[in-house]
């Protein structure tokens, strides 16, 4: 089955009254357990063909479909909820809150949804365990290097069961050896739990 | 969660929210002192009023408080003094003859209240006996007065000089009279001490005519709560020819001055609290730009509007309680033994005894104020990340993403 759907989708920006086509009509289909790169070298418009991907942005032109439903008649709240429930994210940087933990990281999208304490926390261990990432459990982010810090920005989109997650340029910031092991980590998680992952690089050493 | 995470967002500038926390500090310290100062001031006013001459309750002729005319005495002192005995509530009374006039000695004269009172029972009502400096009170001699420091000054007199009364009798004739002074008093009122002369009932009714008619009763009940139901319970008995009146009717000015200043106390309110409010929103302001970008994850992986504003509100109101209660601490620390051994503002005292405050202020700290800042200044706090909150939720999540 189809997560997301897209038609003819268009993103045109305006900088300074000159139209920056940034997507034009791209369409595109994500089925379950798919594990897909966007590639392109920089400015090429892979940003924000994933933030329309994860309704963070809205296009100018086309239809998005989050399994079969039309993105473009929800309201703002039910977009937020939509993500929260439905998508996981990992940007390129600075993905932590700053003043959590990184167990609390995983946590928090677990608190937005109402988990109880004690479950969010048993499953963020667990989580965490399964990743090796158990010893960053206290460590703020400011602690963590930037590789440990990517792999608990997968673990908190992960820790939902996200229909899909969608990474921007998660191995970007990293150098060669801890963006291959990033890779890695998401490629077990899409074969062991059949995760559906996009994700971009610009990297063709990545592709 | 959301508490934590407000928590510890607002130790990450310790310099500024410590200098947010201190303004609000600050803040409340300056609002339990103008409080506890302003309502020190007007309870002492009001206490010393009704300590040297109102006392809790005044019995006249009808009208004899709108236009105190000698002729206008009480018309049958033992009905009162019948319906006194029989109140239970009712601890002490005295009578007085109260009339206005002239009193000189050999160097000058002064207009002046003169009022003739019972020597042994006045006492139980004022703190004139108290506040002898020189000399001793009436003792029921005749011919003798008690005058206050200013008027003595006015005069040139001392203890053992004489001086003149005058005033106009019953007869509309002038009557008058000479006095030995026997004592000096001072009260915190130097309005008071330049006005008001005491002399013996007795004297006073012989240079007025009077024969035994009396002005007034004054009463002192063992609980001045219950004036107003005592008021009522006498009034009622002595019927339509007489007037009883309560402190409070004895002196509208002061509680006058008390409304007053409580309206006055809501502008010095909003004063503090527009300071406050600009210091968090500038505060609140910088930390919401510091965050976009964390803003914009938040939202991304799904946090909701309401929520991220429910959070930097938090922020604001966790710094404007916490400030509020540690500028509760340190203003309670301030005021406690102020309130105690009072603030000696001898240095003003002049300007302050001509208001009948005295040169020693107690501030009394109620807990209305009290309750007032607990709640105003955390509302302040929280007006003021109104609008950067604002700001921060009409950011789209890519766009904050970017920010950097
Ligand atoms: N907010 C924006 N305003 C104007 N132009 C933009 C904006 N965002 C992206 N663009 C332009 O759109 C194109 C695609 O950008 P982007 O999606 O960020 O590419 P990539 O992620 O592949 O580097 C670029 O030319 C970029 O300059
Ligand atoms: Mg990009």
């Amino acid at each position: 089955m189809n997560i997301i759907e897209i038609k003819d989708v268009e993103k045109t920006y305006h900088d300074n009254g000159v139209p920056v086509h940034a997507l034009r009509g791209v369409t595109m289909t994500v089925e379950r357990g798919e594990f897909l790169v966007i590639a392109g070298p920089s400015g090429s418009g892979k940003t924000t063909l994933l933030n329309v991907l994860g309704a963070l942005d809205t296009p100018t032109k086309g239809k998005v479909y989050l399994e079969g439903e039309d993105l473009s008649t929800k309201s703002r709240n039910e977009i937020a909820s939509i993500r929260l429930h439905k998508l996981g994210f990992v940007f390129q940087a600075y993905n932590l809150i700053p003043v959590l933990s990184a167990l609390e990281n995983i946590e928090f999208t677990m608190m937005l949804r109402g988990i109880p304490e004690k479950e969010r926390h048993e499953r963020a261990m667990a989580l965490m365990e399964e990743l090796d990432i158990a010893e960053l459990a206290d460590k703020r982010p400011n602690e963590m290097s930037g590789g440990q810090q990517q792999r608990v920005a997968v673990a908190r989109a992960m820790v939902n069961d996200p229909s899909i997650i969608l990474a921007d340029e998660p191995t970007a910031n990293l150098d060669t050896k801890t963006g291959a092991n990033l890779l890695d980590l998401m490629q077990r998680m899409n074969e062991e739990k059949n995760l559906t992952f996009v994700f971009s690089s610009h990297d063709p050493q990545v592709i | 969660m959301l508490f934590t995470i407000a928590w510890r967002n607002i130790w990450r500038n310790k310099r500024r929210t410590l200098i947010v926390l201190s303004s609000v500090v600050v803040g409340v310290v300056a609002l339990i002192m103008n409080d506890s100062l302003s309502i020190g001031m007007i309870r002492q006013m009001f206490e010393n009023q009704l300590g040297s001459h109102v006392a809790h309750m005044q019995i006249h002729k009808r009208g004899f408080n709108d236009n105190k005319v000698i002729q206008s005495v009480v018309p049958d002192q033992k009905r009162v003094e019948e319906a006194l005995r029989s109140t239970p509530e009712v601890k002490y009374f005295s009578r007085r003859v109260v009339t206005f006039g002239l009193v000189s000695s050999a160097i000058n004269s002064s207009g002046a209240a003169i009022i003739g009172v019972e020597p042994d029972r006045e006492p139980n009502i004022t703190i004139i006996k108290k506040s002898i400096i020189e000399g001793r009170y009436l003792s029921g001699a005749s011919h003798e007065v008690v005058i206050g420091k200013k008027m003595a000054d006015k005069l040139s007199v001392g203890i053992g000089d004489k001086i003149v009364g005058m005033a106009s009798t019953v007869s509309g004739a002038v009557g008058s009279d000479m006095f030995r002074v026997v004592g000096i008093f001072r009260t915190v009122s130097s309005e008071f001490d330049k006005s008001y002369v005491f002399i013996s009932l007795g004297n006073a009714q012989e240079m007025l005519e009077l024969g035994k008619d009396v002005s007034e009763f004054a009463i002192i009940l063992r609980d001045r709560g219950l004036v107003e139901m005592v008021k009522s319970k006498i009034a009622a008995r002595l019927g339509a020819n007489y007037e009883v009146l309560s402190y409070a009717d004895l002196m509208p000015l002061i509680l006058a001055q008390m409304q007053m200043y409580k309206e006055s106390m809501f502008i010095v309110y909003i004063i503090i609290g527009l300071a406050l409010i600009f210091g968090i929103i500038n505060a609140t302001l910088m930390s919401v730009f510091e965050r976009m970008q964390e803003f914009g994850v938040l939202m991304a992986i799904g946090m909701k509007n309401s929520r991220l504003f429910y959070m930097i509100m938090l922020e604001a109101l966790v710094i404007g309680v916490l400030g509020t209660v540690v500028g509760m601490v340190v203003g309670l620390a301030m005021y406690l033994p102020l309130s105690a051994y009072g603030i000696d503002l001898s240095m003003f005292s002049e300007s302050l005894t001509s208001f009948g405050v005295g040169s020693t202020i107690y501030p009394v700290l109620t807990l209305q104020s009290i309750v007032g800042i607990l709640i105003v200044i955390p509302v302040f706090a929280v007006l003021g990340a109104l609008y950067p909150a604002l700001k921060a939720i009409r950011l789209e999540p890519v766009s904050a993403i970017r920010y950097v």
